[in-house]
């Protein structure tokens, strides 16, 4: 597959403190690749590094096979950003806004209106054409922002944190919009710390912490990382410690947490757990209100790497 | 294109504000038009004095009571040195006269006798003292000469009495030229509160810390496009500008298309530019809205009220005229004043306004590198 990026040992330093340390990775054609990170773990300070917003010490990037510089305009004009922070001028309508972001890159008239006009169909703001940024509801602001940042119709977009605050709805709509985005070839990098996130939109992921790579792969691949193969929730009303010392004792039981009415047991292996427990359960006669069977998450991978949450 | 119509399209969402300034300049203008001027009308005044006559109330002590009594107005005061101190000082005597025992012998005796006097020290001090001093120089002149008291008396009075006939022979309407200074004293403040206020705001829109972002990662080269936004500032001035002589020429007509009037438009223009390098300052320095709105009043109407937009500079004390030298509407409104005053406009005559020009020029290369220095220091920084 075609390279579209490749960062080589890049460093970023903020005097002593390293925000970015020796990161290296690859992003290929029509891809969505994800940055997840908790908050400060150096997603945004790599974002803004490749697109030359930022200096580094250390390392090199190169977009489209040119090495990425301040004055690379024939780079950026291949280039679409949305930051996580909206970008738009409040005395300017929906249509004005995009029209402006939009010239920056084309000059053609013709070309721009029809630009715009698709990019305005494609995030389902058409009827808040005339509208001015206050005016518009949180999701809407977003949905603009998006617009702002692609009418150019570029081959690589960055998208730092785009569903930061959003209302599910236009969560769920921006999450579409970007689907539309890489059926149409465009590769795409995806930073967010929302797990949920990356696994529904990306086809690699890479687990940033402290400015490192600690993991990168499919979501599937990061998954066995975990070395957890189900997890299964149980809200219990009452629970003898004979009963929770037998669970224990499970072979293909990893671990057993209670925590007030909740009682949470990982497995090593994924075979029939389920069954096996609620049979159990039965047997010695311990009432459950809800009992369900989950796959480890992304969340599970970052605690086994860091032993930390994601959103802590 | 693109960047330059955005301009635009940001300025007329701020036309009412624009209009606002405008319409105060109208106003302004207009009560101008029809309020009288005074600037070639004498006014006669007299000053307060009291006389303290130490000496007979005869011959030529006499003639110089009933002299200063004719000329000044006398004030009863109580007959003691603290109720005359009291009177100093609450501005009811601006000068008190001491006329000591023996001073109508001194005189006739050709002796120069001390005359002491206490005075509050302003216009109307001085104005006593003059009168007095021209009294005291005409009896100088004749002690010489006479010898006998009452045709020293006699030629005193009639040479007092001659008076000095003023003609001034004008080619200037000078009314119309200080409604002209007034209309242009006004302007400064229309002009820095339009051009400073709408160019900060706009600038503001475009160096929001984001909208800024999207524009560097653009394909657009950044200096190209920063030089578009400082060229359509420049020419929004401009518009300001020949707004306010548009303006200017309704109120006043023909009084504009001369040599004088061409220099008030010119010095304006100046001022108008200074203005631009203002804003442009303001905004490297300050990016948020609420902020800009609040500095910039500070900035026109502080300037305004200390340099004599709104009222004669004659009227301001010294301090606050000394305060406003670093002001470049000092030196703006300074022109105007020295424009409408001036009899004659030749190379002598206009070279203050010229210095005045230059200085204002100073303003703003000033402005311009501190704003450069500023971008610099951020650049290294970022």
């Amino acid at each position: 597959m075609k390279k579209v990026i490749e960062v080589k040992n890049l460093s970023k330093y903020y005097k002593e403190l390293k925000a970015i340390d020796d990161l290296s990775f690859d992003v290929y054609k029509g891809e969505i690749l994800g940055l997840l990170g908790p908050n400060g773990s150096g997603k945004s300070t790599t974002i803004n590094c490749l697109l030359s917003l930022l200096n580094f010490q250390n390392g090199s990037i190169k977009i489209f096979g040119k090495e990425m510089k301040p004055d690379s305009y024939d780079l950026k004009r291949k280039i679409g950003v949305i930051f996580q922070e909206v970008a738009v001028f409040e005395e300017l309508t929906v249509y004005e806004n995009i029209d402006y972001f939009c010239g920056l890159y084309i000059k053609d008239k013709n070309m721009r209106k029809k630009y715009v006009e698709e990019v305005i169909n494609l995030v389902e703001i058409k009827e808040f054409k005339k509208f001015y940024p206050k005016q518009l509801s949180g999701g809407l602001l977003r949905r603009l922002n998006i617009a702002c940042g692609i009418a150019h119709k570029p081959e690589l977009i960055f998208l730092d944190e785009p569903t930061v605050a959003v209302d599910p709805q236009s969560r769920n709509n921006i999450l579409s919009g970007i689907k539309k985005l890489r059926d149409n070839s465009a590769t795409i990098i995806y930073t967010t710390h929302y797990m949920e996130e990356a696994e529904i939109l990306c086809d690699r992921i890479i687990i940033l912490d402290k400015g490192k790579i600690l993991a990168q792969g499919t979501s599937d691949e990061l998954k066995k990382l975990a070395n957890i193969e189900e997890k299964i929730t149980v809200e219990v009303k009452d629970l003898s410690d004979k009963v929770l010392e037998d669970i224990k004792n499970i072979d293909e039981v990893d671990s057993v947490v209670l925590s007030q009415n909740l009682l949470v047991i990982t497995y090593r292996k994924g075979k029939n757990n389920l069954e096996n427990l609620i049979d159990y359960l039965k047997k010695n006669k311990v009432t459950y209100s809800k009992i369900f069977s989950e796959r480890p998450t992304l969340n599970d991978v970052f605690l086994e790497l860091t032993g930390k949450e994601l959103r802590d | 294109m693109t960047v330059f119509k955005t301009f635009w399209k940001v300025i007329i969402k701020y036309k009412g504000t624009i209009l606002l300034y405008t319409i105060l300049l109208v106003v302004f203008g207009t009560l101008n038009m029809a309020s009288n001027d005074t600037s070639t009308v004498f006014v006669d005044s007299k000053p307060n004095i009291l006389i303290v006559n130490n000496d007979v109330y005869e011959g030529v002590t006499k003639n110089l009571i009933d002299y200063l009594q004719n000329n000044t107005n006398i004030v009863e005061v109580e007959d003691n040195e603290e109720a005359r101190d009291d009177a100093l000082f609450y501005r009811d005597v601006n000068y008190i006269i001491y006329i000591n025992e023996g001073y109508r012998d001194d005189v006739l005796n050709g002796l120069n006798p001390v005359i002491d006097i206490k005075t509050t020290g302003d216009y109307q001090a001085s104005l006593a003292q003059m009168i007095l001093e021209k009294y005291i120089k005409v009896q100088n002149s004749y002690l010489a000469d006479i010898t006998d008291e009452n045709e020293l008396i006699a030629a005193i009075n009639n040479n007092l009495e001659e008076e000095s006939k003023i003609q001034i022979n004008s080619t200037v309407d000078t009314a119309t030229t200080s409604r002209l200074a007034r209309y242009f004293n006004f302007a400064s403040y229309s002009i820095m509160a339009a051009v400073i206020f709408i160019i900060c705001l706009v600038l503001s829109s475009f160096h929001e810390k984001t909208v800024n972002k999207r524009i560097i990662i653009s394909s657009m080269n950044y200096r190209k496009h920063n030089q578009l936004i400082l060229a359509s500032s420049f020419l929004y001035s401009v518009i300001v500008w020949i707004l306010y002589v548009v303006l200017g020429v309704i109120l006043f007509g023909d009084a504009l298309f001369n040599l004088r009037g061409f220099i008030y438009i010119l010095n304006t223009f100046v001022f108008t530019f200074c203005a631009l390098t203002i804003a442009i300052l303001i905004s490297t320095l300050v990016k948020n809205k609420d902020t800009v709105s609040g500095i910039v009043n500070v900035v026109a109407l502080g300037s305004a009220f200390l340099c004599g937009a709104f009222v004669p500079t004659e009227l301001l004390p010294d301090t606050v005229l000394n305060i406003a030298h670093v002001l470049p509407a000092y030196w703006y409104i300074n022109s105007n004043e020295l424009l409408a005053s001036i009899e004659a406009i030749n190379f002598n005559t206009l070279q203050p306004i010229f210095i005045n020009s230059l200085v204002i020029i100073g303003f703003a290369i000033l402005f311009i590198v501190i704003n450069n220095i500023i971008l610099k220091k951020k650049q290294i920084v970022g």
